[in-house]
């Protein structure tokens, strides 16, 4: 890859196959689950031999799918109110009020 | 599979249904169409036939063909509605209204055939009055497409329903449903004002508190609005709805917690509704099983730590200065009680994705943890606060024995939910996976045992059968005139005097007895 050309998932990023189709290395998580991309969980392989078989996704696919939710749930937010207020902030104010 | 063993007189227990209609029957049928209906809103094709005759509850796939209508049609005004159920009352063909095909309990399955009158062209809006705050619309039109409109205004709908961006008004009507957002601002029988309403014999109806338009409150008369919903399409089709709007919140704050003991979090959600704060939209508890399920296969969950039991969540909608000391006010009472806060993205992003739980894909497991294609259901009841712990005791019970004997059903936990601000009652749900391409006679058999036994533990502990679904599906349905008492004889009656030759969606709610011989009236 040139300098003129920028890295990660552009538009004008090249499409290789091979790079496509290989995930990054798995990680278990849980008994009966595992993660490639951060924050992208499968299940366990050997949980899905019998009556769903795992499909293969192209990384590029993998990650629309999960960044299409992230879209998702933000055109929700932003459909039933003009803004979100984060629970940390009111539970750091909370903390900070002295206990009586 | 596990081969059920179910008593033989709870196989089957429903009338068979009707052939579909003969070819001169429907050449009779559509003549009468014809003149009334432009031809692209008469569908006789197979696909637009078998796609109407289903809804995302379970559905006994064996018996598929027996629920197709005769054919669809798309009215696009009260008038053609009105007239399509005058051609079906004179020729003796039963009509099924069909809004977003959301429902839970078959209201709009063509148990026998005949019409299904899809309400989806009857989409518009017809007036937004700024100054009343109210809206009038088709009943074809879902809530998030009116609020995308009423945004341009400040204004917003609040009908929530976990379909939200695909159940029609009609529907919500047709189901009197339940909203998630309810312990604020009402729901569906709170929301609509009045509609315009098509009787069984083709006549409309304007109902409403008084004679209806947008009057939110008369002491004038019978108070008719409520019967014409909640019916599931039993007394006719709601066509266009006057509706009451609200400013578009200007904040949301959908704060969630965990426990590592569920009587802990079941006394929390009840601290948190009944503490009075106006900007209480809602509360939701989640108990083991279903931490258990979210932590099998939701990523939010998955990384959870073990000790994390239960959950509960809640929302708040209003002006940014309100939900902020509100808010703070709900952090007290979880800290009081032991809450351990879940983070900003769980509890934002899972609020998010309550609105629309019928997008989710779902699976569920063997006994032996393989993985297996499960379509969803949920069996709700309306139960007080003290009550939740001994009705969801009670339900693991019954899906657990289910389970034992098959690998079709697999238990996806419950959730409570609040109805009203004052924290009185709850929609408690369970969650079961249903492996659909496995049912059979006997596990269809088994599952609606199932239903029938978690409709009496409802009763049993002073509750209700449904707060949000109805309860008009096999099983469940055997305990309606229970529930009711002398006001299933009430409903009989009505049936019978506004729907003469029992057109209107018959099979349903046990409403053909209503025209059993011997039986009395009044």
């Amino acid at each position: 890859m040139g300098d003129e050309q920028p890295h990660g998932p552009a538009a004008s990023a090249p499409y290789r196959f091979a790079e496509q189709h290989v995930p990054p290395a798995p990680v278990r998580v849980s008994e009966v689950a595992q993660t490639t991309f951060e924050h992208v969980y499968e299940v366990d392989p050997r949980l899905m031999q019998e009556h769903v078989l795992q499909q293969v996704f192209p990384n590029w696919d993998t990650l629309r799918i999960m960044r299409s939710r992230g879209d998702h749930l933000e055109w929700m937010h932003r459909h039933f109110a003009d803004k979100v207020i984060t629970g940390s902030q009111l539970l750091a104010e909370v903390e900070g009020e002295p206990q009586g | 599979m596990t081969t059920l063993n179910a008593p033989e007189d709870e196989l089957e227990t429903w009338p068979p249904t009707p052939a579909p209609l003969d070819a001169g029957r429907m050449e009779t049928l559509l003549a009468a169409l014809r003149p009334v209906l432009a031809e692209d809103q008469i569908l006789t094709s197979k696909a637009d036939r078998y796609n109407r005759a289903r809804v995302p509850a379970p559905f006994p796939i064996h018996r598929w063909s027996e629920r197709v209508p005769d054919l669809v049609v798309l009215p696009s005004s009260t008038e053609q509605v009105a007239q399509i159920v005058r051609i079906a009352n004179d020729l003796r063909i039963p009509v099924v209204p069909r809004d977003g095909g959301t429902g839970l309990t078959d209201g709009a399955v063509p148990l026998r055939r005949g019409i299904v009158v899809d309400v989806k062209r009857l989409n518009q809006i017809h007036e937004i009055d700024l100054e009343n705050r109210t809206a009038t619309v088709g009943t074809g039109i879902s809530a998030l497409k009116l609020n995308e409109r009423l945004a341009r205004h400040g204004l917003f709908y609040p009908d929530d329903p976990a379909s939200y961006p695909c159940s029609l008004v009609g529907g919500r009507i047709g189901t009197s449903g339940w909203s998630l957002i309810g312990a604020r601002y009402g729901h569906t029988r709170d929301l609509v004002l009045s509609f315009d309403h098509v009787l069984p014999t083709g006549a409309v109806l304007h109902v409403g508190d008084g004679g209806g338009g947008k009057i939110s409150k008369s002491s004038s008369g019978y108070q008719l609005k409520h019967l014409f919903m909640g019916h599931q399409g039993t007394l006719g089709i709601a066509t266009k709805a006057t509706l009451k709007l609200y400013p578009k919140p200007e904040a949301e704050l959908s704060p969630f917690w965990s426990f590592d003991d569920y009587d802990d979090a079941h006394a929390c959600v009840g601290a948190l509704a009944r503490a009075g704060v106006a900007t209480f939209s809602g509360a939701v508890l989640f108990d083991e099983h279903k931490v258990a399920y979210l932590r099998r296969d939701d990523e939010a969950y998955i990384p959870q730590p073990h000790d994390v039991r239960a959950l509960v969540c809640a929302v708040m909608y209003g002006y940014e200065d309100e939900v902020r000391a509100g808010g703070k006010r709900l952090f007290r009472i979880a800290r009081e009680h032991g809450a351990r806060y879940l983070g900003d993205e769980i509890s934002e992003g899972d609020w998010a994705a309550r609105h629309d739980r019928y997008a989710t894909p779902l699976h569920g497991r063997t006994k032996d943890g393989q993985v297996i294609p499960m379509s969803w259901h949920c069996e709700d009841a309306a139960v007080n606060y003290t009550k939740v712990p001994a009705v969801s005791k009670a339900w693991h019970e019954i899906i657990a024995d289910l389970r034992r004997k098959t690998d079709v059903f697999d238990d996806w936990g419950m959730f409570a939910y609040t109805s009203a601000d004052t924290g009185v009652d709850y929609l408690t749900e369970i969650d079961v996976g249903i492996w659909e391409q496995r049912l059979d006679a006997d596990a269809w058999a088994a599952w609606v045992k199932a239903k029938r036994d978690i409709a009496a533990v409802a009763l049993a502990h002073g509750g209700s059968i449904s707060a949000c679904h109805g309860s008009c599906r096999e099983g469940e349905v055997d305990l309606v005139p229970e529930e009711l008492g002398r006001g299933f004889e009430v409903m009989l009656d009505v049936k019978r005097a506004l729907d003469p030759n029992n057109i209107m969606n018959p099979g349903k709610y046990l409403l053909d007895r209503a025209y059993d011989e011997g039986v009395t009236r009044g």
